[in-house]
């Protein structure tokens, strides 16, 4: 909460405020684990860390800081509105959280693991009750991340080559530390991120999650290394990978319709790999395997072209 | 709990409000961001607060907490993030159209840009 007073107070420097933004996230985060949403803790922590390098980047090129020229009034007005609408909010939650409650979700509960084949049941929900909602939901992020795609295209940003205070920026190369660290530890969170993806299915995690991991380990190699360094390594064009992401998702739920089955209907199985064993199976993996694509594609594709601007000339 | 949950909403929601209603771009993104997460809060307490009871199926848990709310904010967390990033370039488009980063393009900036184009 202190974070968030700070943040409004100190939004005339920016910096500041965007620091404390991560520690909001990062409390918001802590509150999903309290009240035991685990896949929400894990969601809302890697996003915390992509939305604050997106808004680091972001700032290189706006101002850094606000000048002052708001009214009184108008300053006054402002607070007085902000008030209100807290305060209702603050109200409508209150009297929402004390109120008597029933819930549709026992039917889920109890089909989670008959029906669905897995025990993480918020995953479940995602990939298999509401599949086609999540379909849509991907569809969203890859319109926007294609939406940014265009806007960035062709644009021409200055960045500036003092910081707010008529600095210089330091021209330093990138910390050999780092750039050692990184290097070994990126098939490592590569591992990670398929261990949390497989998984998904009856412990916390998914596609969502390891899609955003997976970004973040290769937004960091570019962190470390530099872009021309991350860019030789990388694929180039993004929108393609959305697409396919979309395809494999939608794919898979045509292929129930062979089976005459409605669309996005899933099964599964036992299967028996060689060195393996038996693992459990469903065939919304490749669904989730459509998320993760869009939505690596999605943090890369915004990331890396924010970036390149980065290569323009300097004011 | 619920009450301080509430009042944690409502200062979220507040200073997002605020924030936005503000003249530059950059503080309406982080206005933004703190709406989103006063929004995803308020959605994922309409499941009520439970402690120490994940939606996983096991044989020994007894009860779990509502998982549906759950499922919602997953997504919005990430359409949340697909927003920002919408908003960052817009604001950065802006920035290059106008030269400065205030909300409303005024009609000297706009002038301005016309005649200080790059050739």
């Amino acid at each position: 909460m202190l974070g968030t007073i700070g943040t409004t107070l100190l939004h005339h420097r920016r910096l500041l405020a965007v620091v404390l933004i991560g520690i909001v996230g990062l409390v918001v985060s802590l509150t999903f684990v309290r009240f035991s949403a685990p896949d929400l803790a894990l969601t809302q922590l890697s996003v915390e860390v992509v939305t604050i390098v997106l808004m680091l980047l972001a700032l290189y090129y706006l101002p850094q800081s606000s000048p002052k020229e708001s009214s009184r009034a108008r300053v006054g007005r402002d607070i007085l509105l902000a008030a209100g609408i807290g305060g209702g909010m603050a109200f409508t939650t209150y009297a929402l959280l004390t109120s008597p409650f029933s819930t549709i979700s026992d039917f889920y509960l109890q089909q989670s693991v008959p029906g669905g084949g897995g025990s993480n049941v918020v995953n479940v929900i995602l990939v298999d009750f509401r599949g086609f909602d999540t379909l849509g939901e991907i569809a969203v992020l890859a319109m926007a991340a294609l939406g940014a795609h265009a806007l960035l295209d062709q644009l021409r940003v200055l960045a500036p080559k003092h910081d707010g205070a008529g600095r210089l920026w330091a021209q330093e190369p990138h910390p050999l530390f780092l750039k050692m660290l990184m290097q070994p530890l990126l098939p490592l969170a590569l591992a990670v991120s398929v261990y949390i993806f497989l998984r998904g299915h009856n412990l916390p995690g998914g596609g969502f999650v390891a899609g955003l991991v997976t970004g973040v380990a290769l937004i960091l190699q570019s962190l470390a290394g530099g872009l021309t360094f991350a860019e030789n390594r990388l694929p180039r064009n993004y929108p393609p990978l959305l697409g396919l992401g979309l395809a494999f998702a939608a794919g898979i739920g045509l292929v129930s319709w062979f089976f005459s089955r409605p669309f996005l209907t899933s099964t599964h199985g036992h299967f028996h790999l060689p060195l393996l064993g038996n693992i459990e199976l469903a065939s919304v993996i490749i669904f989730d395997l459509g998320v993760y694509l869009v939505v690596v594609a999605t943090v890369l594709l915004i990331l890396t072209e924010l970036g390149k601007l980065h290569k323009g000339e300097q004011i | 709990m619920e009450a301080m949950l509430a009042i944690a909403i409502g200062l979220l929601s507040s200073c997002g409000v605020y924030l936005m209603l503000r003249a530059r771009t950059f503080p309406v993104i982080l206005g933004l961001t703190l709406l989103s997460y006063a929004v995803n809060l308020f959605l994922f307490a309409s499941g009520r607060l439970t402690i120490n009871a994940p939606p996983i199926i096991s044989a020994e848990a007894s009860h779990y907490t509502d998982p549906i709310p759950q499922a919602l904010v997953l997504t919005a967390i990430v359409i949340g993030f697909g927003m920002t990033a919408y908003i960052v370039t817009l604001a950065l488009r802006g920035l290059s159209e106008s030269g400065d980063d205030h909300v409303d393009m005024t009609v000297e900036s706009a002038e301005n840009d016309k005649e200080g184009e790059p050739s």
